[in-house]
């Protein structure tokens, strides 16, 4: 266990875990958007940015990857940490003003509206999709596209591979700006990504009839699960 | 450039603007460039800061110039970064338009300020140091612009490069590469590698990896291993086991002969093969590879990963003559009337260099030459162990000599190195493994006379070594302690004092300039004294390294092409800027956050000392997981530099 404080509490923590962690363990509220207590932290919001004190310096960083140190003076509500908060945010809001998470944290952080404005974007590049596909659900369908030298990026983008995807929707889930969306149409499942959209035949119930669950994430599971072939003919009501 | 009207470099601000330039305040040590290939450097804007030389210059069309090149380089992974010079951007492009409003320049101030608190990695907070600088120093000339003063046509020169990548002399774009498997893009990682460096399977095990030492992270905690993730690259990046498809320009273009097959030879052939050249590779010896093949041994670099290497540049329709020595079996002159217009001779340094204590020219059997040694083992020849073994030498080669001793089931294994730990010139993490195997290494000592009896070595006599003042290397001078001798008792001496090109073929009245230092006299385009002859790699500079014989194969390739296609070879605008880049030296950027530190991961090695039983590669590939997670330490220190250059009259 290491001794921080943060806004001057004391608080205990276990080695390795993070000062979000810490925080969240004590009750502090420290804003976050990217950042999933099932996933590896992800950093890109900058939301959780607090301000530290160690050996003396003092520095911004994001709380969900700082590691808890011994002696560390942590500051989550100071004026430079919540200027930077609230910097994070209106550029975020400003990406993507129709989003109900955001104008939330917007009013957390009082915030009325951005003061510059940006053409709109559903995807805020917050990668908890890519995160989710690839941790979670085991496949990494979906990839982070970073600009670079001469990489011929024109806009980071996250991209969908229709191939790998089997249509579990944990994407649309965990998505916070809806900017994947999911919808089943019939015996398809449609799955509106950024840049287009994605189609899953779904498995047909052979006791109801109903169109259930797309087949190639059922087919995943079977495979994962070494499970029979015929374990998913029936949907979970008809099932005993 | 050093009398300049501003300066706000490193952090240090000199203001000379109103001055008579004979009051003008100096920069002190630094060196900043007066002219870019012959044309006046007016101002020029970095990581570091901002320096302005003509106060004509358009500041805020520099800063607006600058950072569309750094958002290019913005990888969009965090908000801050990416959508505040986004914005930032959309300001400054309504401003050089004469198109600002008011409350413009006190929100750039702010975003900029908000970049340089929080954002994600290494870059960005960097690179928006010199607009900051602009915004603070310069304000006026934005007022004026926001007023409407409109901007004028502008000439810029721009370099984009990153700690890492200075110090690679083939300039690898690491940040790049480590990106893309960080986003599990391997495929293209190698493709990136690719571009820079046609041998990764190679240097993914045995470079010696210069950008390491210079990674940021070295401040922190411990540096990227990038090595080993170059390694994961050539491994994972395949496609479906096989390489990615190349872009390989079709034409009918003419042949070039490589007098080589190792690294330089290699590097060479695969980049001209790319540009349509067909080229035919001359080798001394049984099997392709050179200095690769003969050097490293088996447990570092596995023979058929390199055979691997070597296949895939043959495929590209490199013809690779073995057996054939240039000077033995051709000549340059045979080949030039055979129709190669271009040559490159790559030859490497397989030369030993001579062991001058008493006894030892005498030729007892078990004296060895440790480049022989280590060439004999690799071609499979039978070598009978012995039970005590004295290496002499403290680089690479000798350590390569002992752990391949070892693994032949010699009992006694030590290296004798007359200077101390420290100035030991072999890789510390080669060092520190042939140690754990089970290698005695000797310091402060050197052998001055091999011991006999009758014809067989039974040891060396030895004395004992001090340190003295630095020499020309700058490591101290070692100096016999008298009266110290002692014996250390040998079956074997192998001596790894060094070696040298074996420019032999020269004699044969090839009329090449060599060197005071017996190595191939070339300029710094690669070409030798002869017109249409090129040179590079250990053959020009000595025993040297695998990316720098690789760095010489890309410009030699780049060379060759421009003498063929033009006749003509010139430094390029990119190496003018290289050069610049160099002198000016990458500091480090002011004022850089707070990073936590992380624990570098490390691929998974063969356990000690029960490797030593065979030949088997050590180390392992990093596991995807590994690697990935390594490749998030990475801080993505690209930096970018502009020159606001005079137009060309």
């Amino acid at each position: 266990m290491v001794r921080l404080t943060i806004d001057n509490q004391i608080v205990d923590a276990e080695e390795g875990t993070t000062i979000l962690d810490a925080a969240n363990k004590t009750g502090i509220y420290i804003p976050t958007l990217c950042y999933h207590e099932s996933l590896s932290p992800g950093g890109s919001c900058r939301l959780c940015v607090v301000e530290i004190i160690a050996n003396g310096a003092s520095g911004l960083v994001t709380a969900c990857t700082y590691p808890v140190e011994a002696g560390l003076e942590v500051r989550a509500n100071s004026g430079r940490a919540v200027t930077a908060q609230r910097l994070a945010l209106e550029l975020l809001l400003a990406q993507r003003p129709h989003s109900a998470r955001l104008q939330q944290l917007a009013r957390e952080l009082g915030i009325d509206k951005p003061s510059f404005t940006l053409k709109e974007q559903e995807c805020i590049l917050c990668r908890l999709c890519v995160r989710t596909c690839g941790e979670i659900v085991g496949i990494g369908a979906i990839n982070f596209v970073a600009q670079g030298i001469d990489r011929g990026v024109s806009e980071p983008l996250i991209e969908f591979s229709p191939v790998k995807c089997i249509g579990c929707d944990s994407c649309a889930y965990i998505c916070p700006t809806n900017a994947i969306t999911v919808e089943d149409v019939g015996d398809t499942r449609i799955l509106t990504i950024p840049d287009g959209r994605l189609e899953f035949k779904l498995k047909k119930c052979n006791t109801c009839g109903k169109y259930w669950a797309p087949e190639k994430q059922l087919e995943y599971i079977t495979q994962k699960a070494n499970l029979a072939p015929d374990a998913f003919d029936n949907c979970p009501d008809c099932r005993d | 450039m050093n009398k300049v009207i501003f300066s706000s470099w490193a952090g240090k601000v000199v203001d000379n603007r109103g001055l008579h330039p004979n009051d003008y305040a100096s920069l002190g040590d630094l060196s900043l460039p007066l002219e870019f290939n012959r044309r006046r450097v007016r101002a020029f804007m970095s990581w570091n800061g901002l320096v302005v030389a003509d106060d004509k210059v358009d500041i805020v069309d520099m800063a607006y110039t600058y950072l569309k090149e750094v958002q290019k380089l913005s990888c969009g992974e965090c908000s801050v970064g990416y959508l505040g010079i986004k914005i930032m951007l959309d300001v400054l492009a309504g401003i050089v338009k004469g198109k600002g409003r008011k409350g413009d320049i006190e929100l750039l101030r702010w975003l900029g300020a908000g970049i340089k608190e929080n954002a994600r990695c290494d870059f960005c907070p960097s690179a928006i140091t010199p607009v900051l600088d602009t915004l603070e120093h310069y304000k006026e000339e934005y007022i004026k612009l926001v007023a409407g003063r409109r901007r004028q046509a502008k000439s810029y020169m721009i370099r984009v490069t990153a700690p890492c990548m200075e110090a690679c002399p083939a300039h690898q774009d690491v940040p790049g590469y480590i990106e893309l498997i960080r986003n599990c893009r391997y495929k293209e990682a190698l493709e990136l590698i690719r571009k820079t460096n046609c041998l990764p399977q190679i240097t993914g095990r045995a470079c010696v990896a210069f950008c390491e030492a210079s990674c940021t992270r070295n401040e922190i905690d411990s540096p990227l291993a990038i090595r080993a993730l170059k390694r994961f690259a050539a491994e994972y990046g395949m496609d479906g086991g096989s390489e990615p498809a190349f872009k390989k320009i079709s034409g009918d273009k003419s042949r070039v002969a490589v007098i080589g097959a190792g690294p330089a030879g290699l590097a060479a052939s695969y980049n001209l093969a790319l540009m349509g050249y067909k080229v035919t590779i001359f080798d001394e010896l049984s099997a392709a590879g050179g200095m690769a093949l003969v050097g490293i041994p088996p447990y570092r670099l596995p023979k058929d990963v390199l055979d691997g290497e070597v296949d895939t540049i043959k495929r590209l329709g490199v013809e690779i003559k073995l057996n054939t020595k240039l000077g033995r079996d051709i000549t340059l002159e045979q080949l030039s009337s055979e129709g190669f217009k271009a040559i490159f001779i790559a030859t490497g340094a397989h030369l030993g260099r001579e062991f001058d204590i008493e006894n030892w020219r005498e030729g007892y059997p078990g004296l060895v030459d440790g480049v022989k040694f280590l060439r004999d083992v690799n071609l499979g020849k039978k070598i009978e162990a012995k039970d005590r073994v004295l290496i002499v030498g403290g680089g690479n080669v000798a350590i390569d000599c002992a752990r391949t001793c070892l693994r032949l089931g010699f009992k006694d294994v030590t290296i004798v190195y007359r200077r101390s730990r420290v100035e030991m010139p072999g890789r510390k993490e080669e060092v520190e493994a042939a140690e754990a195997e089970g290698v005695k290494i000797h310091l402060l000592a050197t052998p001055v006379k091999v011991l006999t009896e009758g014809n067989r070595v039974t040891g060396a006599e030895c004395i004992r070594m001090e340190l003295g003042e630095p020499d020309a290397s700058g490591r101290r001078r070692p100096m016999p302690v008298k009266g110290s001798e002692f014996t250390l008792p040998a079956d074997m001496i192998i001596s790894a004092i060094g070696e040298a090109p074996d420019l032999s073929f020269l004699a044969q009245g090839e009329p090449i300039e060599t060197t005071e230092q017996g190595t191939v006299g070339v300029d710094s385009l690669c070409q030798t004294s002869q017109l249409g002859v090129f040179s590079g790699g250990d053959c020009v500079i000595g025993p040297a390294t695998l990316i720098e014989a690789i760095a010489a194969g890309n410009r030699a390739a780049r060379s060759i092409d421009q003498y063929l296609t033009s006749s003509k070879v010139v430094s390029s605008e990119e190496d003018v800027k290289e050069r610049l880049t160099h002198d000016i030296g990458l500091l480090r950027q002011r004022g850089g956050g707070i990073i936590a530190r992380s624990q570098r991961q490390s691929p998974e090695q063969l356990p000690s000392p029960d490797r030593v039983q065979s030949f088997d590669e050590v180390e392992k590939c990093l596991t995807a997981e590994s690697a990935v997670k390594e490749a998030e330490r990475c801080l993505r220190c690209y930096r970018v530099m502009l020159l606001a250059v005079a137009t060309r009259r």
